[in-house]
This record gives C-alpha cells, sequence and structure tokens, in this order.
C-alpha cells in the first residue's frame, strides 16, 4: 500500500531554484533523490519547492523507480527514488520564472548580501542579528561553493560553451558583484570572507580561461586586459618529470584548449562520488592516439578534482608508462606498470601492458589502439 | 572585535598623506602638526632617536647620510638589483646587503635597518597624526601601493604597516585610489588612463569604470621614474653650472649636493607657475679658508625642460605598454587622469597629452586625490559605500622552478586577483621526504631574467618509490595581490607545511619582534 508523502525542498537563492529546474531535473521532470522513508513505485509525492520569495509551491509526482539504501548490509529506510513531476507543468514552471525575473534585478541581488550598516548604538543587537543573517550567508555562500567546485569552466559563469566574449564579461561581473569578498568585508567574520574569496577565485579563474580560450581561438583580439599565459596554462599543470634522468619531453603545446574538461555537474549519488569518467575517455582517446604526454596532463588535472578515483591514478601511471616507452626506458614503464597495478589491480590495460612489455619489451602502436579504443 | 579606527594612507616615495571619512561621510584630508597636508617620507635617524617628516628636513641639511629618503624604492628590492645600484651610487646614504640578498639601508658601522622599518616609522608618525586628530587609537588602514608592486613588495608593505601596529584592511593600487579620489564612481561610465607621477615613481593604469565597479584592465610603470629623478637632472645641471662659473667642484660634498638639490626643488615648484625663477643657496660650500660661497643664478623653464627631457620620454613607454596590455587603442580612453605633485610640471602635461593622444585632466589637487581614494576605500569595506566594487589584475606573471629546472608560469600577468593555480611536483628518488621549489616574479622560462621571490620547501613526505608521492602546490593571490603557498599531498589528500627556506623580505618572526620593540621605544 502506497502511502502519500510531502518533500520539501527549500531554495534560498533564485539560482538555486534555477539549478534545481535546470540541472536536477531531467527532461524536464524527473528528479531522482534520496528520501527518508520506504517507499514503492506508483507512490504519489508531492513536491513543495519553497522560493526564495517564501511562496511555496506544490508540485505533485509518483514514484517511478525506487531502490531501498542499504548501510552495512542492514535496511537503512532510506530509499533513492525518481520521481516523476506530472504537476511541474509550463505553467508552473512560467510562473516561477516570472517572479524571479521579477525579484533577481541585480541591484536586490547586491542587498541581499550588503545589508545596511549595523547600528553602532545598540551593538549587543547588531551582532545578533548579523549572526542569524550570517549563519544563513554562510549555507547560501557554501552551497553555491560546493556547485561551482564541480562545475566546468562555462558552467561556472552560467554561459554556454560557445559564448560570445561580451556574455561572459557580463555574466563574470554579475558573479563578481555578488561574491567579492569586499561586500562582506565589513561583517569581520572570517568565514564569510574565505568562502567569498574562494567563490571569486572559481568566478575569476573561469573567466581567465574563457577569455584566454576565446584569444586562443582567434574570435577575440583581447577581452578585459591581455592575459600573457603560455599555451600550457589552461591545463594548468606541467609535465612532471617524476624519475631521475628520464624527464620526458614535454607534449607538443595544445594550440587549443577549449576550456577545462567537461566535468559533469555531481550526480546527486553519494555511493559513486568516484566521477572523473570524462576526463577518463579524453585520457584514453589521447593514450590511443599515443599522445601519451598530453594524456597525462588531462589525467593529472583530473586527479585535482577527483583525488581518490582509482582509475583515473591507475591510469595516470600507465600514461607515464607509456611515455618512458616511446622514449625508450623499459625498466622505467615496467615499474610505472606496476605502480598502476598496485593502484587499481583491475586496470586491464596496465595488467596487458605489463604482459606485453615483459614478453615482448618496446612500445606497440597497435597494442595502444586496441587497448584503449 | 574591531576597536579603533581605520585611515586611508598615501604612502608616497618622498610625501605621505593620510585621510579619514568624517563622520557626515566625507573624506577629509589631515594635517601635520606642521599644518601641512602632505608629510614628507623622510625618516632622520638623529642622536636622539628618529625624526619624521617635516622635522626630519633639518637632518637633510647636517647629516645627509643618515636621513633617508625614498625608502620605498628600496622596499622588496635585492641589493644586487642593477637599478638599485644605480640608485645607490646617488643616494647619500649607504646601502648594505641584507643575509637574504634585501637592500637595507647602513645607518653607522655596526647599525642596519630594512627599508620595512624605516616605512614604519613614517606610517607611526602618520598613525599619531590621525590619532590626535580623532581622538581614538588607529589600529586599520587602507594603504596604497604602486601598481606595480610585486607580490613580496606588497608584503614588505604589510609588514611595515604591522611594525607600524597597523593591520591592513586593504593595499589599493594608487591608480585605482585616484581614479575613486577622484569620484569616478560618481560619474559616468568611462574608460580612464590614469598617469601618476609622483616623488619616485611613474604609474599608469588602464580603468574601466562601469556602474560604480572599477576595472583595471592593466598596470605599467617605472619603478625608478618620478620627481626626485627630475631633481637629479637638475643638481647634476647645476653641479657643472658651479663647476664652470665658479671654478670648483661640489659632486663629491654631500652636504653642498643636498642643499643645491632643496634650492633645485623649490626652483622646480615655482617654474610650474612661472617661465623663470632665481635659484639661491646662502652657504653652498666652504672655501680652504673657511669662508663660505654664495650661489645664486636665474633658473629658466625651458632650460630645466631641455635638461630633464631625456627623464621625461621615459615616460612614454609605460602608457604605451599600458595601452596595449588593455587592448584599448588611444582614442577609446575617454579620460586621462593625471594624479602626482610632479604633473603639475607643464613639460610632463605636455610630454603626457603627446601620448595619451588628448588633454590630459588636470585635477585640482594631484597629491591628495590618492589618499582620498584610500580614505574612501576605508568607507567602502566597511560598508558606508555601497554599489563600488573595484577589480584588480596581477600585475606580474608569478613562476615556479623545481630542481633548478626551468621556470614555468603559475599566475598569468593580468590574471584577475584573486586568484589561484597550482602545479603538481613529484617526488624523484625512493624515500624523498623533501620538495623544494622556487618562486619567482616574471614570465620568462629562463630564471636569470625573472625575481627570484623565495625558495619553499614541502616537508614531511610520506615515504614511497620515486615519482609515487605528488605534491600539489596551490599559490593563491588574494585581493591585496599578496602571494599564499600550501601544498597537497594528492594521494591521501592531507595538507602538507612548507617551510620557507629563504626569501626576500622579513620573516613574521622578525615583524612581530620590531613591532614590540616600536611600541616598547615610543
Amino acid at each position: 500500500m502506497a502511502t502519500a508523502r510531502t518533500l520539501h525542498v527549500k531554495c534560498t537563492t533564485w539560482e538555486q531554484v534555477d539549478v534545481f529546474c535546470t540541472r536536477k531535473l531531467r527532461k524536464g521532470k524527473l528528479l531522482s533523490m534520496r528520501v527518508p522513508f520506504q517507499t514503492e513505485i506508483g507512490a504519489p509525492v508531492t513536491l513543495g519547492l519553497e522560493l526564495p520569495n517564501q511562496v511555496v509551491i506544490a508540485i505533485d509526482g509518483t514514484v517511478m523507480r525506487a531502490s531501498p539504501i542499504e548501510s552495512e548490509g542492514k535496511p537503512s529506510g532510506k530509499t533513492w527514488i525518481e520521481l516523476e513531476l506530472t504537476g511541474f507543468t509550463d505553467d508552473v514552471r512560467h510562473r516561477i520564472t516570472a517572479m524571479a525575473a521579477g525579484e533577481a534585478e541585480p541591484d536586490e541581488e547586491i542587498q541581499i548580501i550588503v545589508a545596511p550598516p549595523a547600528q553602532r548604538t545598540s551593538p549587543r543587537i547588531a551582532t545578533e542579528e548579523m549572526r542569524t543573517d550570517e549563519r544563513e550567508l554562510f549555507q547560501q555562500l557554501s552551497g553555491e561553493l560546493r556547485r561551482l567546485r564541480q562545475a566546468a569552466v562555462h558552467e561556472v559563469l552560467g554561459v554556454s560553451r560557445d559564448a560570445e566574449p561580451e556574455e561572459i564579461r557580463a555574466s563574470w561581473k554579475n558573479l563578481i558583484r555578488r561574491h567579492h569578498p569586499d561586500l562582506v568585508a565589513r561583517r569581520n567574520a572570517p568565514a564569510l570572507s574565505h568562502l567569498a574569496e574562494e567563490l571569486t577565485i572559481l568566478a575569476n579563474r573561469a573567466y581567465d580561461r574563457l577569455r584566454q580560450a576565446l584569444v586562443a581561438e582567434g574570435r577575440r583580439a583581447v577581452i578585459g586586459s591581455t592575459l600573457s599565459a603560455p599555451p600550457g596554462w589552461l591545463v594548468g599543470f606541467e609535465d612532471m618529470s617524476s624519475a631521475g634522468g628520464s624527464a620526458p619531453k614535454p607534449s607538443p603545446a595544445p594550440t587549443r584548449m577549449p576550456t577545462a574538461p567537461p566535468i559533469v555537474a555531481a550526480r546527486p549519488q553519494p555511493g559513486t562520488a568516484q566521477g572523473g569518467e570524462a576526463f577518463e575517455q579524453r585520457a584514453r582517446v589521447m593514450l590511443g592516439q599515443g599522445d601519451s604526454g598530453t594524456a597525462r596532463e588531462v589525467l593529472a588535472a583530473a586527479l585535482v578534482v577527483y583525488p581518490r578515483s582509482k582509475p583515473l591514478r591507475s591510469l595516470y601511471y600507465v600514461a607515464t608508462a607509456l611515455a618512458a616507452l616511446q622514449d625508450g626506458e623499459l625498466m622505467l614503464a615496467q615499474s610505472q606498470l606496476e605502480t598502476a597495478l598496485a593502484h587499481h589491480e583491475s586496470c586491464i590495460e596496465a595488467a596487458q601492458l605489463l604482459e606485453h612489455v615483459k614478453k615482448h619489451g618496446g612500445h606497440d602502436p597497435d597494442l595502444m589502439k586496441r587497448l584503449f579504443r | 572585535m574591531t576597536t579603533g579606527r581605520a585611515v586611508g594612507i598615501d604612502l608616497g616615495t618622498s610625501n605621505s598623506v593620510v585621510a579619514v571619512i568624517d563622520r557626515d561621510g566625507a573624506p577629509r584630508i589631515l594635517t601635520t602638526a606642521e599644518g601641512s597636508t602632505t608629510m614628507p617620507s623622510l625618516v632622520w635617524f638623529s642622536p636622539d632617536g628618529p625624526i619624521v617628516g617635516e622635522a626630519a628636513r633639518e637632518g637633510l641639511d647636517h647629516s645627509p647620510d643618515v636621513t633617508i629618503f625614498g625608502a620605498k624604492r628600496l622596499l622588496g628590492r635585492r641589493y644586487d638589483h642593477p637599478e638599485v645600484r644605480k640608485l645607490a651610487r646617488t643616494l647619500p646614504y649607504e646601502l648594505i646587503e641584507a643575509p637574504n640578498g634585501d637592500a637595507w639601508i647602513q645607518l653607522a658601522a655596526s647599525r642596519s635597518i630594512s627599508p620595512e622599518e624605516v616605512l614604519a616609522l613614517i606610517l607611526r608618525e602618520l598613525r599619531r597624526t590621525a590619532e590626535q586628530f580623532l581622538l581614538e587609537p588607529v589600529t586599520r588602514a587602507v594603504i596604497t601601493v604602486p601598481a606595480w608592486y610585486d607580490a613580496g613588495q606588497r608584503q614588505a608593505t604589510k609588514d611595515a604597516a604591522a611594525i607600524a601596529g597597523m593591520t591592513v584592511m586593504r593595499l589599493l593600487s594608487e591608480p585605482t585610489a585616484a581614479a575613486l579620489g577622484h569620484g569616478a564612481h560618481r560619474g559616468h561610465d568611462r574608460r580612464y588612463l590614469v598617469c601618476d607621477l609622483g616623488g619616485g615613481t611613474f604609474d599608469v593604469a588602464a580603468v574601466d569604470v562601469e556602474a560604480g565597479v572599477f576595472e583595471v584592465l592593466a598596470t605599467t610603470g617605472d619603478a625608478f621614474l618620478g620627481g626626485d629623478d627630475i631633481d637629479r637632472a637638475l643638481v647634476e645641471n647645476l653641479v657643472r653650472d658651479v663647476r664652470q662659473s665658479r671654478g670648483f667642484d661640489i659632486s663629491t660634498d654631500a652636504v653642498a649636493i643636498e642643499r643645491l638639490r632643496l634650492a633645485a626643488q623649490r626652483a622646480k615648484h615655482e617654474l610650474s607657475e612661472h617661465t623663470t625663477t632665481k635659484l639661491y643657496v646662502a652657504e653652498l660650500a666652504q672655501l680652504p679658508s673657511g669662508k663660505g660661497v654664495e650661489y645664486s643664478r636665474t633658473v629658466r623653464r625651458d632650460e630645466v625642460e631641455l635638461w630633464t627631457s631625456p627623464i621625461l620620454k621615459r615616460l612614454e613607454q609605460p602608457v604605451r605598454e599600458a595601452l596595449r596590455r588593455s587592448g584599448r587603442k588611444r582614442e577609446e580612453i575617454e579620460e586621462i587622469l593625471l594624479v602626482g605633485g610632479m604633473t603639475r610640471m607643464p613639460a610632463v602635461r605636455r610630454e603626457l597629452a603627446r601620448v595619451g593622444g588628448r588633454e590630459a585632466n588636470m585635477i585640482a589637487n594631484p597629491e591628495e586625490v590618492v589618499a582620498i581614494g584610500a580614505a574612501l576605500e576605508v568607507a567602502r569595506l566597511d560598508g558606508t559605500i555601497e554599489g563600488v566594487l573595484l577589480i584588480d589584475v596581477a600585475a606580474r606573471g608569478l613562476a615556479m622552478s623545481a630542481a633548478g629546472g626551468e621556470c614555468e608560469m603559475v599566475i598569468a600577468q593580468s590574471a584577475v586577483v584573486p586568484t589561484r593555480e597550482h602545479r603538481l611536483l613529484a617526488t624523484r628518488q625512493e624515500e624523498q621526504t623533501r620538495i623544494e621549489f622556487d618562486v619567482w616574479e616574471g614570465e620568462s622560462p629562463d630564471p636569470t631574467l625573472n625575481r627570484h621571490l623565495g625558495r619553499y620547501a614541502v616537508v614531511d613526505l610520506p615515504l614511497a618509490p620515486a615519482g609515487d608521492v605528488l605534491v600539489l602546490v596551490e599559490v593563491t593571490i588574494d585581493t591585496d595581490g599578496v602571494a599564499r603557498f600550501g601544498a597537497t599531498e594528492l594521494v591521501s589528500g592531507e595538507r602538507l607545511t612548507l617551510e620557507p627556506v629563504q626569501h626576500a623580505g622579513l620573516s613574521r618572526a622578525d615583524v612581530t619582534r620590531l613591532a614590540r620593540q616600536l611600541t616598547e621605544a615610543s
């Protein structure tokens, strides 16, 4: 017997609403999430979407998929569900958009962050007031930071991959206007300043990379000021010379490096937090083409984002080994492949390559193609 | 927890200014005890202790070897820097190489002092001026710095403030401060080119103002071009004139040179208004008989312009470079702002108008506008001015190198700050527990073309085969333009300890010790 349930989703900012509508919902109405109750397919669930202006919109939905979550072998009482929001009609969507447009004037947004200065006459009350709104702001900013950390550069700025320079510049400025640490400086709250700085750093880096990419693509001579950046800068990583004496030749500088590799926005599945498949695929293609140097740079970059991903790490060592093989450094290659296996024992490529190196020695492009296609 | 008031300080090479925001929200320039709005950035280490400001001018006369002017030019500079070597030859006081290679000042045979400490004395004097006016303790300040200051020089400025007992709320670029002080945030959206020619430095910045957002697009400058150089050119020519007309050489007489410099400076100021002026030194030098020599001469404006033309020519390159980096054509600049006392000189205005392609806008108070901007920045950070935002760029690129290899750029020049970049380092030997890396300011892969900022070591690495330990070094440039470093071990995700092996500027411990000493001394 399916019980009707109500879920409450609270969005404190219009960005969150936007994220909810555009990213969280697949096909416009499918929502996957973890719920703290047991339920079954076909159960009616109503979603109460609370908007930043305190309006709550009730959206009806039905559970389309349900899988109970187990913790340490026992049922945890929680369930992964996929919810089809049948009530999320175009009409509802328009209402939300209209409200967002009415509320989200740029000036308003700045004022959300920059509250009027606290009265000096009653400092005690002022600090208490600040604490509550500080806590809210803290939560809002840290949520935003978590979201942006997972996003690719163009997503950080909220523009499309082929956005026009003016668009990039405008949305960067908008982001800075919202998050610049100066806006919270007067609160004298180190935690807030830190969050604001981190957000601004993300925005600035995204902006610098996007405008540099546009210049590199020849779409624009200059946006903002001229960045003097070397070609490899966009990748952000040096060609590491790890093993003594066998410094690999730097890979040919990528002439066109379109922004950061596409990192898919975090899926709400904490169990598979490994991620980085996009990186992995890209690296595989490069390895298949024999471009181990670039592959290694990509993997190194990926490891920053997904430091615990075993496949990425082992692939990194495989890439190093391939570079060594191309240089005829058999011993080094072998040790790198062994390292790869030590990190991730089910790395087929490493195992096969190691076998090949032990048997035949040397480099075999055909094997590469077979392995990485 | 914020106790004490905050002030805006224009810490200039030759003159400093302090400003506050009045209760009605209007900026106010504070006057020194002598009733002047600007205080000479001078410290005379007299036998009775250091004397700062106007009163130290006496020291220039008596004991130029222990009267320090222009300490800002030496801040965060290496002793063996060619420009410092050139400057050292013309200074009446001695420079000495500090253990870490910085340029310090030798006061006596066994006593040397860092430029940071000299600036701290000046900052403390400004702080006192403000405290006397406000009748409240002053603990925080916005201090302006030249836009081209690198991370090391910015840190040094912060250190100087810390020694003087003040926390720096923000290091503000002088051109940005000038634009803010000029009231650009209240006016129309404009594309500005700010040219700031002060006592010791020349700064150029292309600043866009759009709906209250100041965006610095490019900053350039010449660290060794300013009023002092004009003075020096005048003195050199006057020394030649003395030799020709009086028949004796005073070029080795420090006292005579100093007196001539003061007279030349006065003449220079007068020539901004008039086409001729009279230069007079009552007692330039003494004859072997003990009789004093008087020197007087009429100086013409065109004469001075001829003498200084090689210096004025150097104004062109930084302006062109700023335009190039900002991606602007000359015609796209909507207003040229002239800041700094030296822009009163007609020849300077003419040259900048020629290079900038339009008549420059002379503001009424070129000496004070930067301090006003600093005071407005205080108000902005305190939240009393809203809707204004300043966006700055990294003046110089930052590069890293490991194991004596090539420098690799980490922070690109003109990257918007705050920003952060990272590099991966890997161990090269089995069970290596320590990786050292160098940090450079500059963009060249050749280390010799960059400025060494310091060497750091990542220590206590986990034991593992060669290449297995990956260290992610993160370089953060904050809103002050100061660099911070952090290191993480990639496999475990643990933070690692970074040790400074050797670096320019004072150490944390030095700053704390000096700050304590200065508080005790007063």
